[in-house]
């Protein structure tokens, strides 16, 4: 009997796709991570100079805040996080009319945020004489509270481009879903700041 | 992804102790401070890391016995040549120095920072790439 090649069967059908999670999505967690850093340092300065200045015997805060006015618009910026929550739902359901009238709702709100902190800035320079240079508090409370309202323009901005690209695209899929997911998460992070910033600055003075 | 997760908790962990260490030895509000927000910065990862884990079917990597090509698919997008980030970086560093040259700068900067950022997000939403 002639030798005949033997071949064994080997599976060739391809592997199942591995299942990843999205690389946006952890990329910006990754960088909100670092963000986290960025307001230690603010935080680290306020807690340094409070107590440096207590030590000296100064008032702290040197001027009366309105600490009502600003637990209205922590709970308008709170509230803006569950309905930018609801967008993200949309986005997962791919309910793009849903996602659009959630970021406006969200946008609206935030862009209030905005409003309410520029009037109260103008306030406490007109009224409070508090500036960058009147006094340690002044500079801290407008670097800290500054630095957060320039990250909540920033969401206002990224809000818009999210709704550019809905608009921009001919139809709705995940990639749009990932922006509306890692846009929610940078807003859900300011508001996280917010809450922080709130509590040290105007609840525990 | 349970090593990679528990590997931040871990980090978190640890910045807590010696957070707790720290500012009874010290009584420093700023070290005290800073490492309290490095466990927010570990948390936030660590907790990332595990949720998403839950939530995704195991990756070839968390297989002891995954092979290679197991990870084979799609891994994402990314693009291929682009100008933007470029644009985008030199808009902010004449944002930046504008602060200390002057406001009118600074408002150049934010102008073509903002053009480049649309120009950034999309790219590829117009033309020979929209879709």
């Amino acid at each position: 009997m002639a030798d005949v090649a033997t071949a064994t069967a080997i599976d060739v059908s391809p592997p199942e796709r591995a299942q990843r999670p999205n690389i946006v999505r952890v990329g910006t967690i990754i960088w909100l991570s670092s963000e986290v850093m960025f307001f230690a340092a603010l935080f680290a300065m306020y807690f340094t100079i409070r107590s440096v200045q207590i030590g000296a015997g100064a008032p702290w805060p040197p001027i009366h805040l309105d600490v009502p006015y600003d637990t209205v618009i922590t709970i308008d910026l709170v509230l803006s996080s569950v309905t930018c929550q609801f967008a993200v739902f949309a986005a997962e359901r791919g309910d793009v009319r849903k996602v659009r009238l959630w970021i406006l709702v969200t946008f609206l709100m935030g862009a209030a945020f905005v409003g309410a902190q520029a009037y109260e800035y103008t306030t406490l320079i007109l009224h409070e004489g508090l500036t960058m240079g009147s006094s340690a508090f002044g500079s801290v409370f407008y670097i800290t509270t500054g630095f957060h309202g320039m990250h909540v323009t920033g969401g206002l901005i990224a809000f818009l481009f999210l709704l550019g690209r809905t608009y921009a695209a001919k139809r709705y899929t995940h990639e749009q879903a990932t922006s509306a997911v890692v846009v929610s998460y940078y807003w859900h992070f300011v508001d996280v700041v917010w809450i922080g910033l709130f509590t040290t600055i105007f609840l525990i003075q | 992804m349970k090593v990679e997760g528990y590997l931040f908790v871990l980090v978190a962990a640890f910045f807590a102790v010696a957070d707790v260490v720290y500012w009874f030895w010290s009584k420093d509000p700023t070290g005290t401070t800073a490492l309290g927000l490095s466990v927010g910065l570990a948390v936030l990862v660590g907790f990332y890391l595990l949720f998403t884990g839950r939530r995704t079917e195991p990756r070839p990597e968390d297989d002891s016995e995954g092979e290679i090509e197991e990870g084979a698919g799609e891994y994402g997008f990314y693009s291929p040549h682009s100008w933007w980030p470029a644009f985008t970086a030199t808009s902010a560093a004449v944002l930046s120095v504008g602060l200390i040259i002057g406001w009118w700068l600074f408002l150049i900067g934010a102008m073509c920072l903002l053009l480049s950022a649309i120009g950034f997000v999309f790219e590829y939403y117009r033309g020979h790439f929209s879709h």
